[in-house]
Formats: structure tokens, sequence, C-alpha cells
């Protein structure tokens, strides 16, 4: 684990030098979807997402369906909060989901779609228990949630189940990556880590683009096998 | 690489928002029928979670299945009330349109509409009257004759008319009904759930 880590600090002083060789100090361009948080990059994925969302409001199915894949994991967590009874809080989330596409054409992409699928369903969420009459099943304010992206509130783990299931993961990834040959830990590390675009990826190492497509997409494939595996041993997830 | 690689690399593309169009396009396509690039979609974006925020959201849930069959019910992404209000309007409008032709008296004289330039041809146009255009594209009216031929020849025009207008009219409900159906299970629902969706408090962005 402290030698992936250490990895990362190396990739990051790779990546700081190569900037400088490059010339013209740091190449500032991030990746789509990008974004500073703290001190920490974090890639959202949000171009990811634009790009679904037009293919979904021109009634796109498949491309909904990779969004509902995507976040159905963090909206259920959401829901959860509020809806103690797991096969409600499953009733709502897929409720949410639905009104969110039935709602696609009055979605402008001035926000990220998530925060605006985040707001769906926490209002699904309250709306569910007001039905019942009954009362948030924890203690979740979300009237003001212009900053909520930011919160911790929406990447929480929820449940103690889940944040094991999260701490054994990491470790699997994480000796996944420290199992890759250089050049795909680089490419991989570069883009995950450091938000960095294909193009920037390829100035770093000096290859191109399609060149660092393929990397991360190795890299990626390598991880996933020892994930999968991970994942069938485990039953708390589907 | 086989196409299964081809694919799975596109995804890994995609989640980087790095794929071009038409080959996000192709992807979707071999998304509906390849359960294992669902399956890596949804993984990868999990080790995406944990190794940026070293914990994971919610993994026993799985609505994905749930919502694409009740979506696909009515796939079509809804249009709101506006757009059936605008179909049902032109529906409508078409219904008058026609009728209005059909309720021209036998025995009236009607305004010509404007002539086509073909000298000396009569041209029937909009199934009113027939007119003759003249060369300098003045409109003229035919006299019409009273007699016994031209008003059967009326008659039987005024038949084809209406069966034109009826055909028509049987189109453009198709037409609406095709529109409504993905949106609202049973047609002519429309308006009246309009009220409902109004009172869903929908996010402002």
């Amino acid at each position: 684990m402290r030698y992936s880590e250490d990895r990362i600090v190396i990739y990051r002083e790779l990546f700081a030098f190569a900037a400088i060789i490059i010339g013209d100090g740091c190449p500032t361009k991030r990746a789509p979807g990008y974004a500073e948080q703290g001190k920490d990059a974090v890639v959202t994925g949000s171009d990811t997402d634009q790009q679904l969302v037009q293919r979904a409001q021109r009634g796109e199915l498949r491309a909904f369906d990779l969004l509902v894949l995507k976040y159905q994991g963090r909206i259920g967590t959401l829901v959860s909060r509020y809806v103690a009874d797991p096969g409600e809080a499953e009733d709502v989330t897929q409720e949410a989901f639905i009104k969110a596409y039935r709602a696609l054409p009055k979605f402008r992409g001035d926000s990220a779609f998530y925060t605006w699928l985040y707001r769906i369903a926490a209002n699904a969420a309250k709306n569910h228990l007001a039905a019942k009459g009954r009362r948030p099943s924890a203690d979740v304010v979300i009237e003001d949630v212009e900053s909520f992206e930011q919160s911790d509130l929406i990447a929480d783990a929820g449940t103690p189940e889940a944040l094991a299931m999260g701490e054994e993961l990491y470790k699997v990834v994480e000796s996944a990556l420290a199992a890759l040959p250089e050049e795909l830990r680089a490419a991989l590390t570069l883009r995950e880590f450091e938000g960095l675009s294909y193009d920037d990826i390829a100035s770093v190492l000096g290859c191109p683009v399609g060149t660092v497509r393929s990397r991360i997409f190795r890299a990626r494939d390598a991880v996933d096998e020892r994930v999968r595996e991970q994942l069938e041993g485990s039953s708390g997830i589907r | 690489m086989n196409t299964n690689d081809k694919d799975l690399e596109a995804l890994s593309a995609l989640m980087d928002g790095e794929v071009q169009d038409l080959e996000l396009r192709r992807l979707l396509v071999s998304v509906g029928s390849d359960t294992e690039l669902r399956a890596r979609w949804r993984r990868q974006h999990m080790v995406r979670e944990v190794l940026q925020e070293r914990r994971l959201a919610n993994t026993g849930i799985d609505v994905s299945a749930g919502v694409a069959e009740a979506l696909s019910d009515g796939s079509s992404v809804g249009r709101g009330p506006i757009w059936s209000v605008a179909v049902a309007a032109s529906v409508t409008l078409a219904v008058v349109m026609g009728g209005q032709q059909l309720l021209v008296p036998e025995d009236s004289v009607v305004t010509p509409f404007a002539v086509s330039e073909l000298g000396g041809v009569v041209v029937p146009v909009g199934g009113a009257q027939p007119i003759q255009a003249s060369l300098d594209t003045q409109s003229v009216p035919l006299q019409v004759q009273q007699s016994d031929l031209n008003n059967r020849r009326s008659v039987e025009t005024a038949a084809l008319y209406e069966r034109l207008a009826s055909d028509r009219y049987r189109k453009l409900s198709e037409r609406h009904s095709a529109a409504s159906a993905p949106i609202h299970p049973a047609p002519y629902i429309t308006h009246a759930r309009a009220a409902e969706l109004a009172d869903e408090s929908l996010p402002d962005e």
C-alpha cells in the first residue's frame, strides 16, 4: 500500500518535471470533467455525463442506462439516508431515475447532471416520506445544497458494511495498480489522480495519444480483473 | 484486438470523456446487447470512486433493469404538455381547414386562389373551384355554369375532397396518438396529466 502511495507522489513529481521540460510552465489544460477539490484533484466525468445526457435527451435509453449504472450507488446511498427500509429505498431510487429521465428536456446543463439528479432524488425521498407521514431516517438537511457537490454527504458510504467494502476494494485496486507494468501505471495514474487529458498525458509520457488511450484501457483491464474477482467473492455487491 | 476489446477500450475512453460521437454511437449499440460492457462500466466507476475517495457508495443496489423496463414502456423522453397541445392544435387546424373547404355552397362563386403561370391552362387549386390562369398572372375566375352537369361534378368533387380530408384527419390522428403514446399510457389523458406533472416539484438547475 505504501509502495503505491509513493508511486503516486513520484508520478506527480514526474508530471511537474515534464511540464517544465515541455516549456510553457505547466500544461494547465485539464481533462474534461476535471475539478479541483481543495488540494486534491478529482475527476468528475461531467463531460462524459454531458455526452450521455445529450443522447438521452434525444431518446437513447442506452445512454441513460449508463448514467443509471454510474450513479445508482450514490443516489441509493442518498435515498437510504432518508428511507430506512432497503426495499422502499430501492423503489424511491428507481422512481428518482425515472423522474429524471422524464424531466430531461428541462435539463439545460447549467449545473452538473449529478447535481440535478441529486436534487430530484432528495425530493423523491422527501415526498415518499411525506406521503407515508414519516420523518427522515437520518438527520439530513439538504435545503441548502448549493455546494453539496463538495459535501461529504454525497460521497458518504452510508453503512459500515459499505465502508468496509470500500476499504477492502481500495486495497485490491491499490495492489492491482502496484502490479501494473510501469508505462500502464503511469498513464492511468496521470489520468485518475492528476486528471490530465489524453493529449497532456501523451506530452508528459512522450508517446502518441492513441498509445495513451490503449495504455489506460489495458491498465483498467488489468485492475478490473482483480476487482471482478473481489466483487464476485463478496456477497454485498450484486 | 477483437471487437469486444474495441468496445471495452471505447468504454474506458468514455469514462474520460475522450470518445468521438461516432464511436459513442457504436458503443451504445453494443451496450444494449452486451451485459459484460454494462458490468464493466459499473465496476470501472467503482474503481474510480474508491481510488479518489477511498470509500464506496451503496453497492447493494441495482435499479438499472427496473428503470430500463419502466422507461421502455414509453421510452421517448417526455416532451411535455406543450408538445401535446401543439400536436392537438395542428390536428384541429387541419380538420377545420378541411371542413371549410367542404362547406362551400355549390352555387357560390369562389374568390380564386393565385393562379399558376401556365397560360391558358385550367388549374384546380385547393379543391375549391376551377380557375383559369392568364398570361399576365392575373386571377380570372371561370364562369360557373349552373347546369346539371356542373352540379353533378361539384357533388363528385366534394365527395372526393371529403375522402381526402377524412384520410388526412385519420393520418394526423395517428401521428398525434403515436406522439402521445410514449409519454402517456392512454390517449387524451395527456392534458389531464399536465396538472399532475406541474405539481411535481422538479428542481431548478
